[in-house]
């Protein structure tokens, strides 16, 4: 699937890019349908069949493998194929800036007056007053460790420095979060981390070249980095939550840790592109109302283990349960360094190339 | 270079004894036994499947001997290396390296045995000046005619000075006319070479016209070894015979064989006849009356020590100053070779006689034409 | 109908046979390159593309180490591993045509293999093969011969090495094998014949009059090598970064789709520059002349 010569990459890339995806069964779409662009388990059946049933709406799924193929497949013109999408909250101005979404009419998603106090004050996912990009759900990104391999409870210095752990150290292959854990490890202030200016940027560049030689390697999917665990190549690394819950179920002894000096908080969005019938949009509200709400919030918690950004559903979840999200004690919040998109993302790429060639 | 001993001379340069070779299925060589004399020119002539190209290449060390001795100067060569043989091969498509130019091609040879690099020109000048092709010097292979790639290729394995030089059918792919050219240059290089050649062919022209010793084989065994005159003037058996053509051979019965004065009488549609008789000829065994179209003469006056007898003619045709006659006697066809004052009708009888002392019983009956080769 | 007809026809006959694959090429090959030229050009605000021309994007490459040494990367690793499937190629394509007889077929076939199963398949076995608790590493700590698994067999420039070599194999195999089939026997015998021992033999008449298997396949493998991202990535390491994982970056993750359109082309245009310059010196050298079958 991934075998690409040079040219078939750059010749499928465009061509690809250009055709973009066509929505399954797209020519049975009937007045009240949904094309819903999404992750693959944010859209199980058995999350969306009661709404089906009880709204008559009919939605056709399309999935995605990265934000970034999400954006370049709207952006090259697919918009016109979807009712739905899914992006960061922290890509939402890429979208908005290329006039590719529609205003939210945020009386029409009732459940809206339920969300968490920090995503109802974020700046994210809003221009002018509008709300184009409405949290939808969120989770942490933090270190995960193998606690039978490990003396102590890293934090972010672990990846940085010392010889312990050289060559059994993972990071992902990812400049936003790769120099973003940079800045929280040379002290960039929290609020600063994505606007930093070519000095500060320079400091981190400094410590992620350091960190590049403590690493064993830079992971790409999730399910690579879980094996890496298991497979005791990798004994501790930037992670996501799943490998954490998939190999203590294993029986592996693992570890999850939140630094201190900040965890990367990250959440995704419903967005509406722009150019929608007045049908679709209408049945688009109402699915983004049902995933706000307390049915979905409550399956995605126990499923997933995902936290949706409302409300809805945290008193019918057990103290367990919303700690597995970190919904039990709200505070912890605060400790989340939200996913923005810096001014000049190209300027972080080029960064990160620039370390992993050195 | 050196794997092989210098021995005392001996009578021949290389010997085959018990020569076998078999491949998975079948046997292609059958224990041959035969000598090459130093500065001869043999040629093994046979049709195709024979065996005799397989015996080239044992000799070139490019076949392992399954049983039986080669020697060359009386050393053993059935475990040396071919590159190690003082013997050099012409090959059928002459296998010129197409991507070296003539005069590389020529000097492959030398610039292994590390030579000087002047020795090894001065060789290759003179080696490409006495087969004309010094002109050529600087093409490529695919550049040259298929006369001129023979030339390049025969001078590429002599320039060597090998002790014997293998040839395998290296005219074949030659037009007659530059056939006839190259068989003339061949035999008169040999000469002046004073080196052995071994050759592989299946034109018996080409092998009276070239040889010193003819070996004539037939399904992996040899039927006869011996000059030109002798395979042509006495062959052993009707096979030989039969493919050197233009024979007469008659079925016989025999009557007697003296084995120590190497005379037959046997009984034939022409006659009685008593004459020699080839070593292989015995009681019970079929034996034929061979004896060449040209010995026959018309039959005026008839003597005493030849055979006479009528035939009807059934086909006359004219080859300028002979005409050839072709006529029936008891159902036997008859070929005669006669002056082209002679007088021969289709359909009349004519009297022939050929000289007792000019037949021969052979082994073996006629080939039947069905199954000439 | 004329000679002249005859030949005109003849040549419209081929000139029809080449438009579907004239069509094909053009459409998905050509034009995109031709669109990513274009986009080279250009720059990029935010997430506008600013459709002014200018030379800038060549500019930063062109002056950047890093992509710079991105590229000479990708060409040593090309260049590199096709020498060693070169290496490695050459005896068994000579094996397999030269000495076996029955079996011929399949083991080409059994050559093909690893090309049925997937990158990622493969990649993941090898991962169990070199891996610290890997088949190999337990082999050689139960056979007392170390007693630390060797870190460095995977997640290194090594294990890189060894997987691209292993996966590109048989592009080397193929082209090699179906030369030396094609090679008459009477030239090996030939130079046997006239006193060359093995080593000569193969140096002198099999090594050059296998070029044109060898000039493909080596190119084959060296494009492929230099466009395989996935393997370096996945089996590399912290090291594992490549020339064409940083266009997918700027393409992907930077929408930076100006520079990644100019880095591609100054790949593509020193990839060109390369085969031009191994062809030319190829095919001047005497080498060379078994390719061109001593035609001037």
């Amino acid at each position: 699937m991934f075998r690409r010569t040079f040219l078939k990459m750059m010749a499928a890339g465009t061509a690809g890019a250009m055709i973009g995806d066509i929505p399954f069964e797209a020519f049975a779409a009937s007045d009240k349908t949904v094309n819903w662009l999404t992750w693959e388990n944010l859209a199980y059946d058995k999350y969306i069949a009661d709404f089906i049933a009880s709204s008559g709406i009919k939605i056709q799924k399309g999935f995605i493998g990265s934000d970034d193929e999400q954006f370049a497949k709207i952006r090259a013109g697919g918009a016109k194929d979807w009712d739905l999408i899914t992006p960061g909250l922290d890509k939402v101005e890429l979208y908005v800036a290329s006039g590719l979404l529609q205003p939210l009419d945020l009386a029409k998603i009732p459940n809206a007056e339920k969300l968490y106090a920090p995503f109802k004050s974020t700046g994210l996912g809003k221009k002018d007053g509008q709300t184009y990009g409405i949290p939808f759900y969120w989770g942490i990104n933090p270190m995960v460790y193998r606690a039978d391999l490990m003396d102590e409870e890293p934090d972010w210095s672990t990846l940085f420095e010392g010889t312990k752990y050289k060559g059994r150290l993972a990071m992902r292959d990812y400049a936003l979060e790769g120099i973003a854990i940079a800045a929280m490890y040379v002290g960039i202030e929290r609020s600063r981390i994505f606007k930093m200016d070519d000095k500060e940027l320079a400091e981190c560049k400094k410590a992620c070249i350091a960190q590049k030689k403590l690493l064993r390697t830079y992971w790409n999917s999730i399910a690579d980095l879980t094996n890496l665990f298991a497979a005791g190549e990798v004994v501790c690394a930037f992670s996501w939550v799943p490998p954490y819950y998939d190999l203590r179920a294993k029986g592996i002894d693992m570890g999850m840790a939140k630094p201190k000096e900040g965890v990367i908080g990250w959440c995704d969005t419903c967005a509406i592109p722009a150019g929608t019938t007045p049908e679709s949009t209408e049945a688009a509200h109402e699915l983004i109302n049902f995933l706000l709400g307390p049915d979905y919030g409550k399956k995605l918690a126990i499923g997933g283990p995902y936290a949706i950004s409302t409300s809805t559903a945290r008193d019918s979840l057990t103290d367990e349960e919303q700690e597995k999200i970190f919904i039990k004690d709200m505070s912890v919040m605060d400790s989340f360094v939200w996913k923005e998109n810096p001014a000049d993302y190209g300027k972080w790429v080029r960064i990160w190339n620039e370390v992993k060639a050195s | 270079m050196t794997a092989i001993q210098q021995t005392p001379a001996s009578a021949n340069l290389l010997e085959a004894r018990g020569l076998v070779k078999d491949y998975t299925s079948f046997r292609a060589v059958h224990g041959v036994d035969f000598s090459i004399p130093h500065n001869c020119f043999v040629t093994i002539l046979g049709p195709s499947g024979c065996g005799k190209t397989t015996i080239l290449r044992m000799i070139g060390g490019f076949e392992s001997v399954t049983e039986g001795t080669i020697t060359l100067d009386g050393s053993p060569l059935m475990h040396v290396m071919p590159y190690d043989r003082p013997i050099n091969t012409v090959f059928q498509n002459y296998a010129l390296f197409p991507h070296l130019r003539v005069k590389d091609n020529v000097a492959f040879g030398l610039d292994i045995k590390k030579i000087g690099k002047s020795e090894v020109s001065r060789r290759v000048a003179a080696a490409l000046e006495s087969v004309k092709m010094t002109s050529m010097a600087g093409r490529y292979p695919a550049q040259l005619s298929g006369g001129q790639q023979q030339r390049v290729a025969l001078a590429r394995a002599f320039v060597n000075e090998p002790k014997l030089l293998l040839l395998d059918e290296p005219l074949g792919a030659l037009d007659l006319k530059m056939r006839r050219h190259m068989q003339v240059e061949l035999k008169d290089l040999q000469r002046r070479l004073a080196m052995s050649f071994l050759y592989v062919t299946h034109d018996q022209e080409e092998a009276f016209a070239l040889s010193d010793i003819i070996i004539v084989m037939n399904g992996g065994r040899i039927e006869q070894i011996g000059t030109p005159e002798e395979i042509y003037h006495s062959p052993t058996n009707t096979y030989v015979a039969d493919f050197i053509g233009g024979a007469n051979l008659l079925p016989g019965e025999l009557i007697s064989v003296d084995s120590t004065s190497a005379k037959a009488v046997l009984k034939t549609c022409i006659g009685t006849v008593e004459t020699e008789c080839s070593k292989t000829v015995s009681m019970g065994q079929p034996a034929s009356l061979c004896f060449r179209a040209e010995y026959l003469s018309s039959a005026k006056p008839a003597d005493s020590e030849s055979i006479s007898f009528n035939a009807v003619v059934s086909h006359v045709i004219f080859q300028g100053s002979t005409k050839l006659v072709e006529a029936e006697i008891n159902g036997q066809r008859i070929i005669a070779r006669l002056d082209h004052e002679t007088e021969a009708a289709v359909g009349e009888s004519i009297a022939l006689q050929v000289s007792n002392a000019k037949c021969r019983v052979v082994h073996g009956s006629p080939v039947k034409p069905e199954d000439a080769p | 109908m004329s000679s002249a007809a005859i030949e005109t026809k003849r040549k419209r006959t081929a000139f029809g046979l080449t438009i579907p694959t004239g069509l094909f090429v053009g459409t998905f090959c050509v034009l995109p390159l031709l669109v990513l030229f274009s986009y080279s050009f250009f720059q990029v605000d935010f997430v506008a593309i600013i459709r002014e021309p200018t030379l800038d994007n060549y500019n930063r490459i062109l002056h950047s180490g890093t992509y710079m040494g991105l590229i000479v990367k990708a060409l040593v690793y090309g260049i590199g591993i096709a020498f060693l499937c070169c290496v490695i190629a050459f005896p068994l394509a000579l094996f397999i045509a030269k000495r076996v007889t029955v079996y011929k077929s399949a083991l080409l076939t059994l050559l093909l293999i690893p090309l049925y199963t997937g990158d990622l398949i493969r990649i993941f076995a090898w991962r169990v093969v070199l891996g610290a608790e890997g088949v190999l590493n337990s082999l050689l700590q139960w056979m007392g011969i170390i007693h630390e698994p060797l870190w460095f067999l995977l997640f290194s420039p090594f294990a890189t090495v060894v997987v691209l070599t292993y996966n590109y194999l048989p592009f080397m195999v193929f082209p090699l094998w179906a030369s030396i089939e094609a090679l008459d026997d009477s030239y090996i015998e030939a130079a046997m014949d006239l006193g060359s021992r093995n080593l000569g033999v193969f140096f002198k008449v099999i090594l050059p009059l296998s070029g044109p298997g060898l000039v493909a396949g080596f190119l084959m493998v060296f494009v492929l090598v230099v466009g395989d991202y996935l393997t370096p990535q996945l089996i590399g390491g912290s090291s594992g970064v490549t020339v064409t994982s940083a266009i997918h970056d700027m393409f992907g993750a930077a929408f930076d789709w100006p520079t990644g359109s100019a880095l591609a082309w100054v790949l593509l245009a020193c990839m060109t520059a390369f085969v031009a310059i191994a062809l030319y010196t190829f095919y001047r050298s005497p080498w060379g002349r078994g390719i061109r079958g001593g035609r001037r």
